[in-house]
């Protein structure tokens, strides 16, 4: 309202809405700008009466515009004279000039419109001090209360619109100077306003209705004292009516309840908190959020495609090593008896299978047999067979334990025969899994051999038809050997038909402590081979024809003629170091001869024994005595020999045909095994010396050709030339403890 | 390098994986496969979608708390494979944060 004249103070309509209830009319306490401000907005007293006046004071009063700018704010209902109004508005003006905050402005007009007169004398004394003071409230109240004065309103009221103009400016100045100025506010209570009044009606007591109301007075007066024990009253409930009820539903999601503060959440959070990674939290998140909808978002990033995600999961390594471990367990539940009886613990019976007819009968027959015979028969059960797709038309050739885990098996596969050769394989089987191999080599040639090295136990020394040799590492995943012999100047040109790792305990020329690798081939030679530079060999014997004596007496000079020698040189097949003396060797060649020779001699045998007529396969020295060798040939038979004796101690024949192997048992000192063409044979030097005392037929078709003792077990491995490599475990074999040479 | 048992995990050719699910799923008396992600969701199965779906729900609430058992007992131990015997069948789980594997086998089939 500065800038505002008084004539648009005057024109500008009176808006009720800002009019309250109470007056709140007073000094106040406060700059004199904000008073200004403040008192207008807020407080406005009601009864229309003071409207006009209230209007000036107003600021900010809004005028109502309907649509064609037609003024339409609310007329008040009041209008007072503008004359009249003129004056108190004058009469604040001048109040404004003396100093006087709106609030005295404000008070003066309030008090006009009650007291018209007395906003003269009240602002005069205001005019008179400049600053206000709180005195002047009581002042102001006891100005209500006086009298009017209509003479003296008349004069102020001129003085006051003479002043006006002039109040214009004063005004400006006055709030430039004035503004740090303390104001004071009074609030003070308004009317009362009455919505329903209802006067008690007294009656005269000499009306006639007196004596009526009188009774009625005591009748309600004794009834409130009656009340509360009286019959007439009683206590009665209402029932209120219940509005229908109708259900409405509503879907929510699934709350989830997380124990959250476990243990190993704590423990996590705190070890990624230390350690600065990010918070696992998100992990209980996510297994919340996983179980409670998988439809939903996930609060983390999720890739947007699906198709590789899956992926990266199945080629994961975690992966691949939880599935290789879910096959072995799962091929321990179905072959779980088998691998019992394997490690000679008792089977458990699956509780829940259902008891089958078969063995009943077995038990039956054991029974019978049990009557007649003290003890039951030895034999050979099969347990369970290692092949599997890859091996099926392959001829095992010969296997080897691993030295250091006797549940690693390598599997030579390759033909004898000259003729159907095809190329080999090497297969790494572990007992954990008789259905796939877990390591699988394959080779130019066929395998005719191999070995597994004490010192380096996942190296594996390989013999081929082709007269190379290789080492394989079985631990890595590598399908190529580590060391080849094709590049050495001295390598066998025919076929290896063995190699062994042997541990020398001293050496010959300082060089040859620890394990060195020693191969037998058809060129008549036995080399030894080590690692300089590449895998070289010397040669620690050259097997050299040797005449039988004997017989060339006996048949003359026609035998001379017939031998003609192609070669000076006798293939050697086998050969076996002494289990003691790493020095001696005993060496067996296709003709039959058994050569023991010794590691510091490399021109000459030490011996020879003769016997067999035909190639020998296999010699092998007795674990338990020292002196004794058994040798198996194609000649049928098997001869049993003891070192210092040239004629063998025992020979075993039991069938026409060539026995393949035979191995001394690691177990007892009076039983080995034999294989030969068509079955397998356990002798028992103890039990008898001219029948094997359990015989295993090998099924139609298939030959068997090598046979493996286990080391801690009953059991014996045999190897066909489908490729089959059958468990057997050795039942009933009463064996004598002790050894016996005789 | 990663170590599974103490021994260093050798890369192994990509093939290899599909080989050895279809050896385990000939292998005798196997039900099932399944193959379900971290979020529940399954990968790869053999089995039908309805059977697929019910055992990858129940069988990773019963992993979570089979896992929560064996961390409260001691923080630094983890949960490496749960085998649930039944009287018809056998349920080996291998988890792990990121997928689980579920076997189902009837070893006396």
């Amino acid at each position: 309202p500065i800038g505002q004249t008084s004539d648009e103070l005057f024109s500008s309509q009176v808006h009720p809405v800002l009019f309250s209830a109470y007056k709140t009319v007073g000094f106040a306490e406060g700059r004199a700008g904000e008073g200004f401000v403040c008192i207008a907005g807020v407080r406005v007293a009601v009864v229309g009466s003071i409207s006009p006046v209230c209007r000036a004071i107003n600021i900010s009063l809004p005028q109502v515009f309907d649509e064609n700018g037609k003024d339409v704010t609310p007329q008040p209902l009041y209008q007072p004279d503008p004359a009249a109004v003129m004056s108190k508005h004058s009469k604040i003006f001048a109040s404004d000039t003396s100093g006087g905050t709106m609030s005295d402005f404000y008070s003066t007009a309030y008090q006009t419109t009650t007291n018209a007169s007395f906003a003269g004398p009240f602002t005069r004394s205001v005019f008179g001090s400049s600053t206000v003071s709180r005195g002047s409230q009581s002042t102001m109240e006891s100005m209500n209360e006086e009298i009017e004065d209509p003479s003296s309103k008349r004069d102020i009221s001129i003085s006051l619109s003479d002043v006006q103009v002039r109040r214009e400016e004063v005004k400006e100045l006055i709030k430039e100077e004035m503004l740090d100025d303390v104001v004071d506010r009074y609030l003070i209570e308004s009317e009362t306003l009455w919505l329903l009044h209802m006067p008690a009606v007294s009656v005269s007591v000499d009306s006639e209705e007196a004596v009526s109301v009188k009774e009625r007075n005591n009748l309600y007066m004794e009834l409130c004292k009656n009340r509360m024990g009286n019959d007439k009253y009683v206590e009665r409930s209402m029932q209120t009516f219940n509005g229908a009820p109708k259900t409405k539903e509503v879907q929510s999601e699934a709350i989830t309840m997380v124990d959250a503060a476990t243990t190993w959440d704590m423990y996590d959070s705190f070890r990624s908190a230390g350690l600065g990674e990010a918070a696992l939290s998100p992990d209980t998140d996510k297994a919340t959020s996983a179980s409670s909808s998988r439809i939903e978002m996930e609060p983390f990033v999720v890739p947007s495609e699906d198709e590789p995600d899956p992926e990266l999961v199945l080629q994961s390594e975690k992966f691949q090593q939880d599935l290789f471990v879910m096959e072995r367990i799962i091929l321990e539940n179905i072959y779980q008896p088998k691998l019992a009886a394997y490690r000679q613990l008792p089977t458990l019976e699956d509780p829940d299978s259902v008891p089958k007819v078969v063995p009943t009968v077995v038990s039956r027959r054991e029974e019978s047999s049990l009557d007649e015979e003290s003890t039951l028969t030895p034999a050979l059960e099969r347990l369970w067979s290692f092949s599997c797709e890859l091996t099926s038309g392959h001829n095992v050739s010969s296997m080897a334990w691993n030295k250091r885990n006797p549940d690693l098996l390598a599997v030579g596969y390759g033909q004898f025969d000259f003729k159907d050769q095809k190329s080999g394989l090497i297969c790494c089987w572990s007992l954990k899994n008789p259905t796939w191999p877990e390591r699988v080599f394959t080779c130019e040639s066929g395998v005719t051999t191999l070995d597994f090295s004490a010192s380096n136990a996942s190296q594996l020394a390989v013999g081929m038809h082709d007269g190379s040799i290789a080492t394989y590492n079985v631990e890595s995943r590598e399908k190529t050997p580590v060391i080849d012999s094709s590049d050495c100047a001295h390598k066998h040109t025919s076929p290896v038909w063995q190699v062994r790792w042997i541990d020398h305990e001293r050496g010959a020329s300082g060089e040859d402590k620890g394990e060195t690798l020693i191969s037998v081939s058809a060129d008549g030679r036995i080399s030894k081979w080590f690692l300089r530079k590449g895998l070289d060999c010397i040669d620690l014997m050259k097997l050299k024809r040797t005449r039988n004596e004997k017989a060339k007496k006996q048949v003359g000079d026609k035998e001379k003629k017939s031998e003609a020698l192609i070669s000076r040189q006798a293939p050697g097949l086998c050969f076996d170091f002494h289990p003691t003396d790493s020095n001696i060797y005993l060496a067996g060649t296709e003709e039959g001869h058994i050569h023991k020779c010794s590691c510091s001699y490399n021109e000459q045998f030490l011996e020879t024994y003769i016997a067999h007529k035909g190639p020998l396969y296999r010699i092998t020295w007795s674990p338990f005595c020292s002196d004794v060798f058994l040798s198996c040939s194609s000649d049928w038979t098997i001869q049993l020999w003891r070192q210092d004796l040239f004629t063998p101690v025992l020979g075993f024949t039991s069938t026409q045909s060539a026995v393949y192997d035979v191995m001394w048992s690691p177990k007892w000192a009076t039983v080995f095994g034999a294989v030969n063409e068509g079955r397998v044979e356990i002798w028992d030097l103890g039990a008898s010396i001219l029948d094997p005392t359990i015989v295993s037929l090998a099924s139609p078709g298939v030959k068997l050709t090598s046979l493996l003792f286990a080391t801690e077990t009953d059991c014996i491995l045999v190897g066909d030339s489908d490729g089959q490599v059958g468990v057997y475990q050795l039942k009933n074999l009463t064996v004598g403890e002790g050894t016996q040479v005789r | 390098i990663a170590t599974f048992l103490g021994r260093k995990l050798q890369p192994r050719p990509q093939n290899e994986v599909e080989e050895t699910l279809k050896r385990i799923q000939g292998q005798k008396g196997v039900q099932g496969i399944i193959i379900v992600n971290a979020e529940g969701i399954p990968i790869k199965t053999t089995l039908d979608n309805s059977s697929t779906v019910q055992y990858a729900g129940l069988i990773h609430q019963l992993v979570m708390k089979a896992r929560s058992t064996v961390r409260d007992i001691d923080p630094q131990n983890d949960l490496t494979f749960l085998r649930v015997r039944s009287k018809k069948n056998e349920i080996m789980i291998a988890p792990d944060k990121d997928y689980f594997l579920i076997v189902i086998q009837n070893p006396s089939d």
